[in-house]
């Protein structure tokens, strides 16, 4: 199945950012692999990595899973995950999933990107 | 002002049923088409989100886990409408394979993201979690090898942790 989720990343100082769109889903397990190897590398070593679903519409329970599964990955190598842009339905289920516990959540990329790196980033 | 439409109690009144052939991704058409059918039956716009979750994670195990992703066996969706609860019943032909993954005949073992985190558990296995947390009521029946899974969501009232 073709994935409909696509990811692109940037890198400030500190911060790795993962902004998603489209289809969080089983399919989307290679782009969210592929968008952590880019943003988080060696040099990059960022303290944070945030992920963007402003563009996202659908979330399904294996894309919790992918989720989880980049949660993992980050508080093994010691940096936190912090997320933007859900919308009030998947900001509840990040509640119920207790995955708000581990993440940060942020109404929007501005408001995470400015707590993390400051007004002037 | 908004009509909505009540049947009275009692008559159950049938919105709309369909077939869908199993393969991944097609609860995307279940989600988008029991949408449809309840329209105008005073959902607020946070309950139906709820419910297409409830449905897609339905339409996923049915799918998967009921008929082994064979896109030939299809998955049947009903939907009804009984005074003011909508009532959506999701079946598949895995019989016992189906009610082992929905947990009804063998412990399924609720999530936790700290054993998760840990590797204590698979990331997997939200699914049916969510459905619990998203519709008033889930009930599973299983018949030779029918296996159906009903979501029952009331058009007033809150879900799990829904503050009204």
């Amino acid at each position: 199945m073709a994935s409909m989720c696509e990811a692109t990343t940037r890198v400030l100082p500190g911060a790795a950012i993962i902004e998603l769109s489209g289809e969080v889903d089983g399919s989307a397990a290679t782009v969210l692999t592929d968008a952590y190897a880019q943003a988080v590398t060696p040099d990059s070593d960022p303290s944070t990595v945030v992920l963007d679903f402003s563009a996202v519409d659908y979330i399904n329970s294996t894309g919790i899973a992918l989720i989880v599964s980049v949660l993992a990955r980050a508080r093994a190598e010691r940096r936190k995950v912090v997320a933007s842009g859900l919308s009030p339905h998947y900001r509840e289920i990040f509640d119920i999933t207790r995955l708000s516990d581990f993440i940060e959540l942020f109404p929007d990329l501005d408001d995470a990107v400015s707590q993390l790196t400051g007004p002037a980033a | 002002m908004t009509q909505v439409a009540r049947p009275a109690p009692g008559r159950p009144r049938k919105l709309d049923a369909f077939e869908l052939p199993s393969e991944p991704g097609n609860e995307r058409l279940a989600l988008a088409r029991v949408a449809e059918s309840v329209q105008g039956l005073g959902l607020s716009d946070s309950r139906l989100e709820k419910l297409k979750t409830a449905v897609a994670e339905a339409t996923m195990n049915a799918i998967e886990h009921g008929n082994g992703n064979r896109a030939e066996i299809p998955v049947e969706v009903e939907v009804t409408q009984n005074g003011d609860e909508i009532i959506i019943a999701i079946s598949d032909q895995g019989g016992e394979a189906s009610g082992e993954a929905s947990g009804k005949t063998g412990p399924a073992e609720e999530p936790d993201l700290l054993k998760k985190l840990d590797g204590g558990q698979s990331p997997r296995g939200w699914g049916l979690f969510l459905i619990r947390n998203m519709v008033d009521a889930m009930d599973i029946t299983t018949n030779g090898q029918r296996h159906t899974i009903w979501l029952t969501m009331r058009t007033g009232g809150a879900a799990h942790g829904e503050h009204v």
